[in-house]
């Protein structure tokens, strides 16, 4: 899916749910998305990384350096406590739409 | 919470922005060593890989120039950045930056100037409670929209009846009198003024000690008291609170101070006032005081116009106009800071004007230098455009440029505008009103300083616009495969460059019109044939506002003692007095001639008055036409007798001989200054332009001071101090001059009983300021046309220079094909002189529209005047002609190899 397509408060809500299971970095959090939605949405760094920082802006998540295997220094991103309340709402924000575009869609002709 | 932890962030990138943005690149350089190295394990060599990974997801770079966008205050965060970058990119060359901001310093600085006159004449206002309620109460002139401010107490009393709108009505008289602080061993004469009760209150005077009049100290015959300014409290009685009730002497007579005013109180210099005790049941008509009054709160100017335009048709019905010298239209109120500054506003709006013009030249002139420049640029504007820069990125970050190039302009243009004014207000306050003395009154304050932002703000976007918009234009491929300059830049940018020297000397040539017409008026002000003599002329006031010379007899004979004792001087040739000098103010007077009927008014004509001893016409040399001079015998024992001046001799006797024929003087007007008997006219005197250089001399009458009534005697003294005017075999101010004047001083204290002398000038003074405020926007006209014509040259100059180097690759070619260093020069120097030729033009055409609105300023020259706009299009041609041809000559002295290796 190109990124313009991929609706901004559906990239933020995929993140922090992705993060909701555990922390990751960024390479992690793009692969992780990838599997779960079976490459459904394929979210490349060039719209990652504004959200991560975007979001950690916000307060919904923080960033620590941490290393890989391989030695290499990421920044590993985890969910804060706001982050957590604002998953909340966004599912259950998620849901009602997800209802509602679902009644509209079933509706008979 | 949030808010707080993103304005941290914000700050932490503001502040420690290195470790922000390494922080960024290791996290995205980490990811795509990640992505890249997952390429690789595909297969792929690290080259591959690298390009794979680049073709999907774009660079880093670009990464991280979305992660920087989306950040909180992105865009003030790159607005910093512009400005370290535009410094950066300013400091890099010196040369530049120096020349633009020295050239918008000038024109800034040239605006900051004129502003602040502006702001302190108009704009702030008097320094008194609620002044935009103080008005002026004036009366209808004989020609319908002239308004006077001379006024009569039956006039008064029309406007105190209108309780509705107005309060505080006050009486005074107009300023110029003079007082003498007698008492202890140094007497002094100090500006005193006369005033009503209502004066003090009406300006809300802020008192430091004791009280203003009462209304019973300002009636007829009430108790001698005063009211003294903090400045006189502290000079001459030391801050002594115990002033209050104790009598100072005023000339022989002695006054208890009741009051002492705050030390912001000022109205001209005046140090004592006391009360006017005019009489308001008065029905003189005569026209003797100023008045001014307060509108009530919420009332507006217009309604109190409605307002007293009924009250002067019941003025009108009461008093006959013809007797009461109402004049068409009606009583009126007009705001005392406007009437105040009337002579002077139109002429500041034009100096205005003018300094738009320079700002509008400097701007042309930086906006030159930045197209210049932005041509050299274009490699590094190209690249910044290929590795991602945005079009509107690049005319920000060019703006911000202009806009630091411009605000440093204006601070520099802020101090010199500022001081630069105050230096020349130094030398020539131009008798502007409101500015204080030596413009002390021109303060920097918010809102000059705003102003000065304001168009610093203004001006850089103005001239940074147009080429930040150009260079944002270029065509990347072609500019990057250029490689060099050698063939200059594209056509259009030329183009630009060429209008805006053209709108530079255009604007240059209307400035410089205007500043030589005020040139012609400023020596033909000095060529003016002023009727009398000033060289050699010293002159003094006497204040005689005591009662022991409320008599005539008592004047008469302190003229004549003091005119003795000082002729007996060396070095002294002929003393006089006189009512006021010539070129000041004076008064006015009706008359009826003997004899002749009257037509459509009670009085014949009116014509300036004049009382002079009898040596005036000696020591200001105005030469006798007809008939005799006074003589001693022309005393109040003698019939009474008048000397007029030629233009009433020709405008009321064209035909005839006025000599021997009789006039009498204020007919109708009542005491004092109607006269009993008729006077004969003994001679006729040459013309004196009483009025000033600059207008044509009036009907005048000079009276020998010893036949004036008591009454009239008594007026003058009140009113202005007897000038005296002595003609020295040399210089005053030359020779030993401090010696003469100083006898002179001493030999009149003498003779008058202990009068000091004070306003000590020479005629020569005397004339200079009366056309000061001429000099003055002479002088600065002619700043700002000189700064506009270097400007305008400096333009050009750099046009041509420009353009040599640009095509110092094409000369060589000429020149290796044979071109002559003439050709070269004609071809160079010759596209220069066209655009001077086309400017000269384009500034003629603006200057025949616009030199007009100078009428008001000029004289003796009219504002097409041909023989000035042909000396000044001849001075721009050398001018253009240097600025080109000097650049040019560089052109011709290239050897053609090394033109042709230039790169």
């Amino acid at each position: 899916m190109a990124k313009s397509d991929l609706l901004q408060g559906t990239l933020d809500l995929l993140i922090l749910r992705t993060l909701e299971q555990r922390p990751l970095h960024g390479i992690g959090i793009s692969d992780r998305i990838e599997q779960v939605t079976r490459r459904v949405f394929v979210v490349g760094p060039g719209s990652l990384f504004p959200a991560l920082h975007r979001l950690a802006e916000k307060g919904w998540i923080e960033g620590e350096w941490g290393e890989l295997e391989n030695g290499r220094r990421v920044k590993v991103y985890s969910l804060t406590r706001s982050g957590r309340a604002q998953l909340t709402q966004e599912k259950r924000n998620w849901q009602r739409v997800f209802t509602a575009m679902n009644q509209v869609l079933a509706e008979d002709v | 919470m949030s808010r707080a932890r993103r304005t941290a962030a914000f700050l932490r990138r503001c502040f420690c922005r290195q470790q922000v943005e390494d922080e960024l690149d290791e996290e995205i350089r980490a990811h795509f060593e990640s992505l890249v190295e997952r390429y690789a394990a595909k297969g792929l060599s690290d080259a591959e890989a690298r390009r794979s990974v680049r073709l999907e997801f774009g660079g880093p770079e670009e990464v991280k120039q979305t992660v920087r966008e989306q950040r909180v205050g992105a865009v003030l965060e790159d607005g910093l950045q512009d400005v370290r970058h535009a410094w950066r990119v300013l400091r890099k060359s010196p040369g530049f930056t120096a020349v633009a901001i020295l050239t918008l310093a000038l024109g800034i600085g040239a605006n900051t100037a004129v502003f602040s006159i502006i702001n302190a004449v108009l704009l702030q206002p008097l320094p008194y409670f609620e002044a935009d309620r103080i008005v002026q109460l004036e009366s209808p002139g004989d020609e319908p929209d002239l308004l006077i401010r001379y006024i009569s107490i039956p006039k008064v009393m029309a406007f105190r009846e209108q309780v509705q709108v107005f309060e505080h009505v006050a009486l005074y008289y107009p300023g110029g009198g003079r007082m003498n602080l007698t008492g202890g061993d140094r007497p002094e004469q100090v500006a005193g003024m006369r005033v009503s009760s209502e004066y003090f209150p009406l300006l809300g005077a802020p008192m430091a000690l004791g009280r203003p009049f009462t209304a019973d100290e300002d009636r007829p015959g009430g108790p001698q008291v005063a009211v003294i300014s903090n400045g006189l409290w502290h000079r001459r009685y030391g801050d002594d609170p115990g002033l209050i009730g104790r009598k100072i002497d005023i000339g022989t007579a002695s006054y208890e101070v009741i009051g002492v005013l705050g030390p912001g109180f000022h109205w001209d210099s005046v140090d004592i006032w006391v009360p006017l005790r005019a009489d308001p049941n008065s029905i003189s008509h005569s026209h003797d005081y100023y008045a001014a009054a307060r509108l009530k709160p919420g009332i507006s100017l217009e309604q109190a116009a409605s307002v007293m335009k009924v009250a002067s048709e019941r003025f009108r019905k009461k008093f006959p106009p013809e007797e009461s010298f109402f004049g068409h239209g009606f009583l009126t109120a007009e705001r005392m800071q406007d009437v105040l500054v009337k002579d002077v506003r139109p002429a500041l709006r034009l100096l205005l004007g003018a300094v738009g013009l320079v700002l509008l030249i400097a701007c042309a002139n930086v906006a030159n230098l930045l197209l210049a420049r932005a041509s050299v640029r274009r490699r590094e504007i190209a690249i910044r455009s290929a590795v991602g820069a945005g079009r509107n990125q690049i005319v920000r970050q060019l703006l911000t440029e202009s806009t630091l190039l411009s605000l440093a302009g204006g601070v520099a243009g802020l101090f010199l505008g500022y001081f630069g004014l105050r230096a020349l207000l130094l030398i020539n306050p131009g008798n502007i009103p409101l500015i204080g003395e030596h413009g002390a009154g021109v303060t920097l304050d918010g809102r000059v300083l705003a102003f000065t932002l304001l168009v610093s703000a203004l001006t850089g976007i103005f001239f940074g616009l147009i080429p930040a918009i150009q260079a944002s234009r270029t065509d990347l491929s072609i500019t990057l495969k250029e490689g060099d300059t050698r063939f200059g830049p594209g056509v259009r940018q030329n183009r630009a460059r060429w209008i805006l020297v053209v709108a530079e000397i255009a604007l240059a040539v209307v400035l410089l019109m205007g500043s030589a017409l005020l040139l012609r008026t400023y020596l033909a002000l000095r060529a003016v044939q002023p009727g009398f003599d000033a060289h050699n002329v010293l002159t003094m006031g006497m204040s005689t506002d005591e009662p022991r010379f409320y008599k005539t007899a008592a004047v008469a004979q302190l003229v004549r003692s003091g005119a003795e004792s000082i002729e007996r001087l060396p070095g002294v040739e002929a003393a006089a007095i006189c009512s006021s000098l010539p070129l000041e103010p004076i008064y006015e007077m009706i008359f009826t001639i003997e004899g002749r009927p009257l037509a459509d008014k009670p009085y014949h004509g009116m014509g300036a008055w004049r009382s002079v001893s009898t040596k005036y016409f000696d020591v200001f040399r105005i030469p006798l036409v007809r008939g005799r001079w006074f003589t001693e015998h022309d005393d109040g024992a003698g019939a009474p007798v008048v000397v007029i001046n030629e233009t009433m001799a020709r405008r009321f006797w064209p035909d005839g001989n006025p000599v021997g024929q009789r006039i009498t003087l204020g007919k109708g007007l009542g005491a004092p200054y109607e006269e009993s008997a008729p006077r004969l006219i003994i001679g006729v005197v040459g013309d004196v332009r009483d009025d000033g250089l600059n207008s044509m001399p009036d009907s005048t009458m000079y009276l020998p001071p010893s036949q004036l009534n008591d009454g009239t005697t008594e007026v003058d003294s009140k009113y202005l101090p007897l000038m005296w005017a002595i003609r020295t075999k040399v210089t005053p101010y030359s020779l030993s001059p401090k010696i003469i004047s100083e006898d002179i001083q001493r030999e009149l204290r003498k003779a008058s009983g202990g009068l000091p002398v004070g306003q000590v000038r020479s005629m020569d003074q005397v004339k200079v300021g009366s056309i000061a405020r001429n000099d003055f926007n002479a002088m600065l006209f002619a700043i700002f046309a000189g700064v506009a014509v270097m400007l305008a040259a400096i333009g050009i100059y750099g046009l041509v220079a420009y353009s040599v180097q640009q095509r110092t690759h094409e000369i060589g070619i000429r020149m290796a094909l044979g071109a002559q260093r003439g050709d070269v020069l004609k071809m160079v120097a010759g596209n220069g002189m066209k655009l001077v030729l086309v400017g000269l033009c384009a500034g003629i055409a603006g200057a025949l529209a616009l030199t007009r609105l100078l009428s008001s300023l000029l004289f003796g020259v009219r504002p097409t005047d041909p023989d000035t706009f042909i000396a000044v299009s001849a001075g721009l041609l050398v001018v253009g002609a240097l600025a080109c041809f000097i650049p040019a000559r560089r052109a011709t002295k290239v050897g053609p190899m090394v033109a042709l290796r230039h790169e």
